[in-house]
């Protein structure tokens, strides 16, 4: 092992002139005062962005007023401009948004699959009337997508079928729900998904992040984890899967959500889970509901580990609610296995 | 709380007026500046701050007891304990799992059920940082380097939250004299201090998080999906990613300090212009490199006691600074790697004379192909990626951004430290409001390149 004689200090460097406390905070000041001004927008947003709790409402304390200047300020526009140019994030505008579609309440129905429209062959899953479903030839682009409970499945499904000669398109988006427009719409974002990457199959797992209120139609808002909550929740996700089964060209494998360990959390899982079956029913044909409640918690019964391969594994992170790698690798069989059934090319 | 976020932001003025406002009441100032590190670490979790009080007051009963003994063989029995729980408590945190999942592996092998009960223990931020400090304070103490302090000066120093997350790892003997008297309001580094949060924004959020989206997290994932040429440029970004990202988090620490009137030791400099793994060490997580070497290497005997004692030494010492860095065989064969090297070099130092340039290419090519496995998920995944090294193919993620990035960070490191020096000092001997204005612009500018996920965290803080 190395051993030194005397351990540096950045101070020992040459460096400038030692300046006053009274500086410091002149200097600190000076720089949350210009971020004040042309940034109170973006520290609004992300205010508004966070989850309830002390750390969201000392954001807006701050950023409410400082969005309010800024608004007012021609120069935080111009900087917006400027800053603009070097965002890593494209914009997500066109057709599909959840915010421009009407909003559901009790008794309303997703267009087009409303309880007087007839039922169609694609409300039947082949497998369930015990018929052999029609394959399709090949599968070339795989989209796997959803929010942080997509990982590290994304990427295990990705390894898994690169030998297969498939491309795998692994986009997820942290932070982000369904039943939250502020960060992602998904609405608009799996427009462009499939309108981008045409791809054969999608991989969807998300709800993380759900449970926030939806805005009611006469103003005020649908608090979770009601039936008109649900109702909504079911209408967004049927929408998403609408834009993903491309008119029957693609096959698209929704998982619903494993029980957290909080009870709170049990609640909307539970609610988002009832959701995204009802939302499944007009595209059976196309749309797999792959139940991940009941492989890692049957009976609604959280547990972290679990018997895989005949030995107690650990399944879930610590927190509670996303799959470990041991996790997500069950999820990866229960996703090949559907997509073997479904694409000769994997068979 | 993490650095870069509009949380911080908020907090760190606040902090930082309160605090030179309260300097010269040193009783008040003091217990303020623990209840601030405490804000900024429940934004992690509430309940690490029972732990983290916890740690301290252990650690300060021992100190305590070490102190007022006379009697030698007490006196070792007691570090001796305290060390051993500080370890345990980073032990349980951050390598139960690990073990129990390979004890219960090896018991299923030959054929004993006796499984250790499984448990999804969450790691509290900045555990293994903060147990090292703690045992540096409490082995101070043993060695008569420092006396013990108070209760209050023990809390700081465990939690003042510059350092608290994520190093760097400053000893009780650096920490503890900076406490004993109010900091000089006249001489404060707000240059220097200005100077090293700008770099270290830019090196974390502009550079780090942008080679990480754009080229280290796809190519690790699925490196069989790519060739060699993605694959090289992969683990050369890697390697910057992990420098920009350590070293920016450790600039802001250092000059958040500095403006609160405090000294950390630094902890990286130019790593990748080393020419040795010795001189690797002595540039790259200095801090960690200097406790392990006064904490292990030279208490088993360092390189006193022959060839084979000094290899074993070394072994041990890199191996558990591979583990200590986490519950995987990943850190363990970077750790054994390095190691190797390091005997390597011990064992041909003054017989084998290599050309600077040549040793330097040797050396950071090692350097490089080491952080693969501490990179990869897995041990299988790490052979794969090895793999795609030689495979042909066309380069699909060679982006001006990703190779010019790349190349400056490396070639800055190789270039004379002089020039850079001489812009920075001019750069601190601004005007105070004009240093304000040039990190309200840098922050705009980072910020901006900041995706809708946000920032990602720094990658210590897993350790």
């Amino acid at each position: 092992m190395p051993s030194t004689n005397r351990d540096p200090f950045i101070l020992d460097r040459p460096t400038g002139r030692r300046l006053t406390a009274r500086d410091a905070v002149v200097c600190v000041f000076v720089a949350v005062f210009l971020l004040l001004a042309l940034e109170g927008a973006s520290i609004r947003s992300s205010g508004e962005k966070m989850e309830a709790g002390v750390e969201r409402s000392v954001v807006l304390a701050v950023g409410t007023p400082a969005g309010w200047l800024a608004d007012r300020l021609p120069i935080a526009s111009a900087a917006d401009r400027v800053t603009a140019l070097l965002s890593p994030d494209d914009e997500l505008e066109g057709p599909g948004g959840f915010a421009a579609a009407p909003v559901a309440g009790a008794g309303a129905t997703a267009s087009g699959a409303g309880a007087s429209a007839p039922i169609t062959t694609d409300a039947f899953d082949p497998a369930d009337l015990g018929v052999e479903p029609e394959q399709l030839p090949a599968l070339k682009t795989l989209l796997v997508t959803g929010d942080s409970l997509v990982q590290p499945l994304d990427v295990q499904l990705a390894r898994r079928l690169a030998d297969d000669g498939v491309r795998t398109i692994r986009e997820a988006r942290l932070g982000t729900g369904i039943s939250k427009t502020d960060l992602v719409d998904w609405g608009l974002l799996s427009t462009r998904q499939v309108s981008q990457q045409e791809p054969d199959a999608v991989v969807m797992f998300i709800g993380a992040n759900e449970g926030f209120d939806f805005p009611a139609p006469g103003g005020g808002s649908i608090e979770c984890c009601g039936a008109d909550w649900a109702a909504i929740y079911a209408t967004r996700a049927r929408a998403m899967m609408e834009t993903y089964r491309r008119d029957g060209a693609a096959r698209v494998y929704w998982l619903t959500l494993p029980m957290p360990r909080d009870a709170i959390r049990q609640e909307v899982a539970r609610t988002v889970n009832a959701a995204i079956d009802v939302a499944a029913q007009p595209f059976r044909s196309q749309v797999r509901v792959l139940d991940m409640a009941e492989l890692f918690t049957p009976g609604e019964r959280y547990r972290a580990a679990m018997a895989v391969g005949g030995r107690q594994t650990l399944v879930r992170e610590s927190d509670g609610i996303h799959l470990n790698e041991a996790g997500a690798g069950l999820a990866l069989d229960a996703v090949l296995d559907r997509l073997r059934a479904d694409f000769a090319s994997l068979g | 709380m993490v650095f870069p976020t509009v949380q911080f932001a908020i907090f760190f003025p606040i902090v930082l007026a309160l605090s030179w406002a309260l300097m010269r009441r040193h009783k008040v100032w003091k217990p303020a500046m623990i209840a601030a590190s405490y804000v900024f670490y429940s934004a992690a979790s509430p309940a690490f701050c029972l732990l983290l009080a916890g740690i301290t007051l252990g650690n300060q009963a021992a100190a305590k007891l070490i102190g007022h003994s006379e009697d030698a063989r007490a006196r070792k029995r007691i570090v001796v304990v305290a060390v051993a729980l500080n370890l345990a408590t980073l032990g349980v945190f951050k390598y139960y799992g690990f073990f129990a999942t390979e004890v219960n592996a090896v018991l299923d092998s030959v054929g004993l059920g006796l499984p250790l009960p499984l448990a999804a223990i969450a790691l509290p931020v900045g555990i293994s940082f903060i147990t090292f400090q703690a045992i540096s304070y409490t082995v101070d103490v043993y060695r008569r380097e420092i006396e013990p302090s108070t209760t209050v000066d023990v809390a700081l120093y465990l939690s003042f939250f510059p350092g608290l997350v994520a190093g760097p790892i400053v000893r009780a003997r650096e920490f503890m004299p900076q406490l004993e008297k109010p900091r000089d309001p006249r001489k404060v580094a707000v240059g220097a201090g200005v100077a090293l949060i700008i770099i270290g924004l830019v090196k974390k959020v502009a550079i780090a998080d942008t080679l990480a989206r754009e080229i280290v997290d796809p190519v690790f994932g699925v490196p069989q999906a790519y060739s060699a040429p993605d694959v090289w440029l992969a683990a050369y970004a890697y390697a910057v990613q992990i420098f920009c990202d350590f070293s920016g988090y450790t600039d802001i620490a250092i000059g958040v300090a500095l403006l609160l009137g405090f000294v950390f030791p630094q902890n990286f400099d130019r790593p990748y212009r080393a020419a040795s793994f010795g001189e690797f060490w002595r540039r790259w997580h200095m801090t960690l490199s200097r406790f392990l070497r006064d904490f292990l290497y030279i208490p088993l005997g360092g390189n006193r006691g022959g060839r084979w004692r000094t290899v074993r030494n070394l072994m041990i010492t890199m191996l558990l600074g591979g583990l200590w860095h986490g519950a995987a065989w990943g850190f363990v064969l970077w750790g054994a790697i390095h190691g190797i090297a390091l005997v390597v070099e011990h064992q041909f130092r003054g017989r084998v004379k290599l050309p600077r340039w040549f040793a330097w290419l040797l050396v950071f090519h090692i350097v490089v192909l080491a952080w693969i496995p501490f990179r990869a998920p897995d041990l299988e995944l790490a052979g794969a990626f090895v793999a795609q090294l030689v495979q042909p193919g066309p380069a699909t993620l060679w982006t001006v951004p990703v190779v010019l990035a790349t190349f400056i960070v490396i070639a800055s490191q190789l270039m004379p430290a002089k020039p850079l020096d001489a812009l920075r000092v001019r750069f601190e001997r601004l005007h105070p409001a004009a240093l304000g204005a040039s990190m309200a612009c840098v922050i705009m500018l980072v910020a901006a390149t900041v995706s809708s996920q946000g920032v990602p965290p720094f990658i210590y803080f897993q350790f």
